[in-house]
């Protein structure tokens, strides 16, 4: 039977269209088996999509989200919830009120890990399945690689752009494959400016790993952008050039892994990884964010959570959003303490990833 | 510098470098050297190294002469030859292999005869100099009395005659030559290989670019998968091209699959929004007919009955997509192959690393990753399309029959493309 969905969000998500118009998926336009019944906008921006959305694809823009999930009648009246932006707290309320929940999609960006964990625990509590996060970890990866299931990492590192959020869930997605899965995180630390530099001359992150990093870029900047010469960034010295503020995210592990995320605005745009394997294989990739504004990535999320709308499990567990939430709040609270060394007794997130990948790749 | 065991073993496949531990010299031969040329992606790879497998990779070998046909305003060769002491640049094709002596003084020649002010003739074919440039550098080796290993940069010559000479040179002095464009051996996405002796009915790359230049690129996608079709390559039977609203006509009767556009377009990530204030939607055929101006099609068949369809769709894609119909398959095969092309997407154009990864791997082991009899096929094949349109404009038959296609061969069983 046709699912019905409710999209709960902050501002018009474009991957609801995913649910409107379709999809690529496998080398076919994909239309999953159900329909969006009703939306809940919570700020209306300017150029807004959804009245129109609505009128072509018959459904309705509701004032509150408990309406929305209601479709105007006195019971949840949907299959399965968009949520853009967090109103977990309504949300579960109306399960809460109905004696029923359904299945949650979640971007999880921007709440703190308080509500995050509340939302984690809410889906256990009313057990109702929950997919969070954002197309990043799910997106093509060139190369096409995973580590091994139960490998053990001697050390990973992430780069990117931006802002660190995305950067950060996509390298939780590969090393929670690590030996034992995630055992949550014992304590960070971030640090900003030349610090970021000493602490590559300190050995404090591996040049080796950021060397295979940017090997998988596709848009170094400075002298590339002059002449589309290729550049070996790490060795020539041009990074402290081309970043004016970079930022280290140092995060230990509570089984002993330590990983870095490198925000390196100015040096390149595109996201990359490196990871060196006990006995010193590295494996590095790129994940890969197609043009805007077709951001076919999207649909890469878009496959994922239409499988849990339709199985009912979530292809991978909420916790590694949580994780990550949780994570990069308590680096930003390192930044505002002086960049000091900071225990994180509240992120013992544990979990056990996925068996099969979960990544484009078909 | 991947090397198997197998070609380790074989004495034969195993240039002198390999026991000698020594670093070959190359020469590059250029029409021109500006940023984002095809002289400079691939010139630079051999002299600041590139990123391969995880790190940033230098080639085992030296770049020692430079060949520039024509200095332009922007002009990049002088610049590096002046950052890179060790490359020359000589005022001649012959020099540049001899090194200024009386004799070929290099161990292997790249030669990239793209972009550059040269004269178009009446069926709108840019007469690059390849086979000009060839033929001095076959001169050198002949004057020499040794041979060693050639890479061209795509398609042979944009005359049929010429590039089949080429070939034929090729083959009568028995040097390793290599040569086509980066579609066949970058990324693919999904990284999926066709298998080896699949039964192909139909093949179709939907793609974009002009005539006498991208419509080669599109070949290429076709042929790196079909040729490992069921008894390899066979050669092409006849060619017809279609363009502005016989296209249309042809797409609406269905004289190519419709089912394979279609597979080939979901593996676009360039789709044209079709409608205002959507993103990535599909689209109809009536938006095809909106957004693409001058649709180009080459439908040509192969001896052993393979159909393929070649689609030049400007306006409503800016990339490279293959789908083939398989005998045991009930979905569509289908992939991109993927380059990350500056300066819109990225600022490197990296699909010209898996390019120069296998002019390494030839310079050093004197064997070319894959046979040149693919692009002697493809360079044919553009120049039967572009022959098919022009026969087509002067109001004749368009249906080009190409006894001189016949051009068999045996692909290579393992992958060349970038999945490392």
């Amino acid at each position: 039977m046709t699912k019905r969905l409710a999209v709960v969000t902050t501002v018009y998500p474009y991957l609801a269209d995913r649910f409107l118009d379709g999809y690529a998926r496998e080398g076919r336009w994909h239309r999953a088996d159900m329909k969006v019944v009703s939306l809940y906008l919570d700020q209306k921006a300017e150029g807004d999509l959804s009245g129109q959305r609505a009128a072509e694809f018959g459904f309705r823009v509701y004032p509150t989200i408990a309406e929305a999930l209601r479709c105007g009648s006195e019971k949840l009246a949907v299959d399965a919830v968009l949520m853009f932006g967090d109103f977990s707290k309504p949300c579960v309320e109306v399960f809460e009120t109905y004696g029923r929940a359904v299945p949650v999609y979640h971007d999880m960006q921007l709440s703190g890990f308080q509500n995050a964990k509340w939302m984690v625990e809410s889906a256990r509590r009313l057990n109702f399945p929950l997919l969070a996060g954002s197309s990043l970890p799910v997106t093509w990866r060139l190369p096409d690689i995973e580590l091994p299931l139960g490998c053990e990492i001697d050390d990973a590192l992430m780069v990117g752009p931006g802002e660190p959020n995305h950067a950060l869930e996509a390298m939780q997605a590969m090393i929670e494959r690590r030996r034992n899965g995630e055992t949550g995180v014992q304590a960070v630390q971030m640090i900003e400016g030349d610090e970021v530099w000493k602490g590559g001359d300190d050995g404090r992150w591996s040049k080796q790993l950021l060397t295979a990093a940017l090997s998988r870029s596709d848009t170094p900047q400075g002298l590339t952008l002059n002449d589309g010469r290729t550049q070996d960034l790490v060795a020539s010295g041009e990074l402290p050039r081309l970043v004016r503020k970079p930022a280290a995210y140092f995060i230990e592990h509570r089984d002993g892994l330590r990983t870095t995320l490198l925000m390196l605005d100015g040096a390149i745009k595109d996201f990359t990884f490196a990871a060196r394997l006990k006995g010193g294989d590295i494996l590095s990739t790129q994940f890969l964010l197609t043009p805007e504004p077709e951001a076919t990535y999207s649909a890469c999320l878009a496959g994922k959570i239409e499988e849990m709308f339709v199985t009912g499990k979530a292809p991978y567990p909420a916790e590694r959003a949580l994780i990550v939430t949780g994570t990069l709040e308590s680096c930003l609270g390192s930044r505002s303490q002086g960049s000091h060394r900071m225990e994180t007794p509240h992120l013992s997130v544990k979990y056990q990833p996925p068996l099969n990948s979960q990544h484009c790749r078909s | 510098m991947l090397i198997s065991r197998r070609e380790l073993l074989s004495g034969a496949a195993v240039a002198p470098f390999l026991r000698a531990e020594q670093r070959p010299k190359i020469a590059a031969v250029t029409n021109i050297f500006f940023p984002y040329s095809h002289a400079q992606h691939i010139v630079d790879r051999f002299l600041e190294g590139y990123g391969w497998n995880g790190t940033h990779h230098h080639p085992p070998m030296d770049l020692v002469s430079l060949y520039v046909d024509q200095v332009g305003a922007n002009d990049l060769s002088r610049d590096r030859a002046r950052r890179f002491p060790g490359m020359r640049i000589y005022p001649s094709v012959a020099e540049a292999l001899t090194l200024g002596g009386g004799k070929l003084a290099v161990d292997g020649v790249v030669l990239v005869g793209e972009h550059g002010n040269y004269p178009t003739n009446e069926k709108g074919q840019k007469r690059y100099p390849r086979y000009e440039f060839f033929q001095q550098i076959v001169k050198i080796f002949r004057e020499s009395g040794r041979v060693v290993p050639v890479f061209n940069d795509k398609h042979l010559s944009w005359n049929w005659e010429w590039a089949k000479q080429m070939y034929d040179e090729s083959q009568a002095m028995h040097f390793a030559f290599m040569a086509g464009s980066s579609l066949p051996v970058t990324w693919r996405i999904p990284s999926i290989e066709m298998p080896l002796g699949a039964v192909i009915r139909e093949a179709m790359c939907v793609c974009y670019g002009g005539v006498d230049s991208y419509d080669f690129h599109g070949l290429e996608t076709i042929q790196c998968m079909v040729e490992r079709r069921k008894g390899g390559e066979s050669g092409v039977q006849w060619m017809e091209a279609y363009r502005g609203e016989r296209f249309w006509q042809a797409y609406r009767e269905g004289v190519w699959p419709r089912e394979l556009v279609e597979a080939a377009l979901c593996r676009s990530h360039t789709l044209t929004p079709s409608r205002p204030g959507f993103h990535n939607d599909f689209p109809s055929f009536d938006d095809m007919r909106r957004l693409v101006k001058d649709p180009v099609a080459y439908r040509y068949q192969h001896h052993d009955g393979t159909l393929c369809t070649m689609l030049l769709m400007n306006g409503l894609l800016q990339d490279f997509n293959f789908a083939a119909r398989i005998e045991g398959r009930a979905e569509p095969f289908s992939t991109e192959m993927y380059l990350p092309m500056p300066p819109a997407r990225t600022s490197l154009a990296s699909f010209f690393s898996p390019l120069v990864h296998h002019m390494e791997k030839m310079f050093l082991t004197g064997k070319p990753s894959y046979p040149v009899e693919r692009t002697l096929l493809t360079t044919g094949l553009t120049a039967a399309g572009v022959e098919s349109l022009f026969r087509g404009k002067s109001g004749n038959e368009t249906r080009y029959e190409t006894p001189h296609l016949a051009v068999s061969y045996e692909p290579r069983s393992e992958s060349t493309f970038w999945r490392t």
